[in-house]
């Protein structure tokens, strides 16, 4: 199979194999050479085998071959005349790992082309035959014509002008557009009393308040309601269903700005079933002693430490897997949260032990960028409220399927206030609770990001029909256009269909000459099913040892740690470096020399999460591994 | 696994949707399988009677041990969740 032009320059720092039987004699062109995406595999079999001394693509372009090759031989520089050796020293720079140099923008140049470039613009040269002609042409004319002719020095060059732009402007200061005060209340006890009230540090839970919760939902016909402190953490539960904050708006305050007030030291955890005992969203069972389940510390997850109100809320017989079944257990819950939030909100003031102010700026002159994070919308448990009127509540808010999934924009700062209720999918280990939006590390790290100007985050659902996943995705496109954005992050939680619109929405930024970013849980199980040329910038979430789903709450999801890595790569590319073509096959290698760069270039250290084997190993997960 | 790249074409008929997921029926009495929506790529609105088809290779028993966990899950699954 030969190549095109297009691949050859693409490929133009890799190995150069023959696809056929060719004579000497024959000037070696694109449609002679193999396709390097197969190399892998022919090495894999034994039919292909590279050392030193293969030449790459770049180098034998246009060079005569002195010798007959036969098809697939990896070619050398015995076998020609006329190579393009001088590539030789750059070949190297290329390839180094680029994350975290944003002002690199060498990197991009190809100087394969400089040989063949002498013909565009000014100069043309046509040597019909000829042996041993030298041509001496003054180094100044030749820079024009490589400038002109080859597009990536043009590129270089661009980029100084807007490096340099930069420097001018960037005394700009950044414009403050608005602030949200959270002022923290710690809570180091939770009892079950008369009436719901908080005194000090206790908080009292009204133990007659699951019947009122049932009541007010006609789907739910039982409710429990438990308080579990650090020392019943090896206590049996339910499939976790959801993890949210307890915090509440101040008088009249809308989310995402004023004050908000959030219990520390308590989270709710929603669980469920349904009359006949399946579990709510039962896709096989993740239920089991709550310590070998739960990745602490995530920000989706529980905090080690936490004490959790947990509600087993049980639907109707048959409605775990319809669309009112989860919304009403989730809806239940919140009755009790919403009990929590209103003592919360005539707390006195001299109980906050810690007030924490949150601005969102806008920097002028810096790189535009925008966060996408795509969250489930095929129905039932894949759905999430929008801006319910408490942080992470429900009531106010709207259903992303209901909104036709299409594109929202969030201010970060109504992100972090809990602008999103998560009725969470399968897949404890990957699923974005509805605290991981209250505490959404991306969001945080690129807000603060001095260097760049975060303009907004959109929300977009995926839906279930390939054709509505275009017609949204398309929508993002042309949204993000309309934003005129430098650089893109598009997230996604899980895996399954949703990589096909995760591919699409990247696709519909790259070809708008945007740099995008992918980050999603991929490694071994969640490989992604489709793929575009747009999807070179990826991050991995996964954390897990063996790169699967593990069952583990919210080990695989988006930390700090992925957070940096997806900024550092967005921050390289929108400089104009180059990004390393990825492994064939997962090497969870790439993911720590990433972070290595990131950290030499911030000049800190970054800490790694733990995986799961930090935590006690439940027995399901030892027989999982044990096949490995 | 040992037989983990032995794949097989599989066809299904779509017999049950749910807002959560798809139930099908695997042809030639060949077994039944339910996935959540997330996991059936489809370029038409589902409705029961279509067909699926997919590649798969033969569920192998990964030991001879049963997990205790699951057993227990599977048995209060039975009772009705008690």
């Amino acid at each position: 199979m030969s190549i095109t032009i297009e691949t050859a320059k693409e490929h133009a720092m890799d190995h150069a194999v023959s696809c056929c039987r060719f004579e000497a004699g024959t000037i070696i062109e694109p449609s002679n050479l193999e396709d390097p995406a197969i190399f892998f595999d022919l090495e894999e079999s034994g039919l292909l085998k590279f050392d030193e001394n293969t030449l790459t693509i770049g180098e034998v372009l246009g060079a005569k071959l002195i010798k007959t090759a036969e098809a697939l031989t990896p070619l050398t520089a015995d076998m020609f005349e006329g190579l393009n050796l001088q590539t030789e020293a750059v070949k190297e720079e290329v390839k180094e790992e680029i994350v975290g140099t944003p002002t690199a923008a060498t990197e991009t140049v190809a100087p394969a082309s400089m040989t063949t470039s002498l013909n565009g613009g000014m100069l043309k040269i046509h040597i019909g035959e000829g042996k041993n002609i030298n041509l001496e042409i003054p180094m100044f004319a030749a820079q024009g014509s490589v400038a002109a002719a080859a597009p990536t020095a043009k590129i270089v060059e661009v980029q100084e002008t807007a490096a340099t732009t930069e420097t001018e402007i960037k005394e700009l200061p950044a414009k403050k557009l608005r602030t949200l005060t959270k002022k923290h209340y710690k809570i180091e006890n939770v009892v079950f009393g008369d009436e719901t009230k908080i005194e000090g540090t206790t908080l009292t839970l009204r133990k007659d308040i699951a019947p009122e919760a049932v009541e007010s939902q006609e789907l739910v016909t039982a409710m429990t309601v438990e308080i579990i402190t650090p020392a019943e953490y090896d206590t049996y539960s339910e499939t976790i269903m959801d993890v949210q904050p307890i915090a509440t708006k101040e008088d009249d305050n809308f989310l995402g700005t004023g004050n908000t007030r959030v219990i520390d030291g308590v989270i709710v955890m929603v669980t469920g079933v349904d009359e006949d005992g399946v579990q709510i969203g039962e896709f096989g069972s993740s239920e089991g002693i709550l310590s070998e389940n739960i990745m602490w510390d995530r920000p989706g997850a529980p905090d080690k430490g936490d004490i959790f109100i947990k509600t087993t809320v049980t639907i109707k017989a048959g409605t775990n897997m319809e669309r009112p079944g989860p919304l009403a257990a989730h809806t239940a819950s919140d009755f009790i949260t919403q009990e929590i939030r209103n003592v919360l909100k005539k707390m006195d003031e001299s109980l906050v032990v810690e007030t924490e102010e949150l601005v969102q700026f806008r920097r002028p002159g810096k790189k535009k960028v925008v966060i996408i994070k795509e969250i489930m919308g095929q129905g039932a448990m894949h759905d999430n409220i929008i801006l319910p009127t408490e942080p992470a509540g429900i009531m106010g808010g709207k259903p992303n399927v209901d909104l036709g999934n299409l594109p929202i924009v969030l201010s970060p700062l109504e992100v972090l206030d809990g602008g999103v209720h998560a009725l969470t999918c399968i897949g404890p280990a990957s699923k974005e609770c509805t605290r991981h939006y209250y505490r959404e590390p991306l969001v945080i790290e690129a807000m603060n990001d001095p260097e760049i100007d975060l303009c907004a985050v959109i929300f977009i659902g995926s839906p279930q029909v390939n054709s509505e996943k275009f017609y949204v995705s398309e929508r993002l496109g042309m949204t993000v256009e309309a934003l005129d954005v430098e650089g893109a992050i598009v997230t996604t939680e899980g895996f399954g269909n949703n990589h096909i619109d995760f591919a699409s929405h990247i696709e519909q930024i790259g070809m708008r000459g945007m740099k995008v970013v992918g980050m999603s849980f991929s490694a071994v199980q969640g490989a992604l099913v489709v793929g575009n040329k747009y999807m070179e910038l990826m991050v991995d979430n996964n954390k897990s040892e063996e790169g699967i789903e593990n069952e583990v709450l919210s080990c695989n999801t988006l930390c700090k740690e992925d957070a940096l890595r997806a900024l550092g790569m967005l921050k390289s590319a929108m400089g104009g470096s180059e990004v390393k073509g990825p492994e064939r096959k997962w090497n969870p290698n790439v993911k720590e020399t990433n972070l290595e760069a990131v950290e030499t270039h911030m000049g800190s250290n970054i800490d790694r999460v733990l995986n799961e084997t930090s935590i006690p190993m439940s027995e399901k997960r030892e027989s999982k591994l044990k096949t490995k | 696994m040992k037989y983990g790249d032995r794949l097989i074409k599989m066809q299904g008929i779509i017999v049950h949707i749910s807002d959560g997921g798809v139930a099908m029926d695997l042809k030639g009495r060949l077994g039944h399988l339910t996935v959540p929506m997330r996991m059936l790529i489809t370029d038409y609105d589902l409705k029961v009677g279509q067909e699926v088809e997919f590649n798969m290779s033969f569920p192998e028993v990964m030991s001879g041990e049963v997990n205790q966990k699951y057993v227990s899950n599977i048995e209060k699954n039975k009772r009705g969740g008690k």
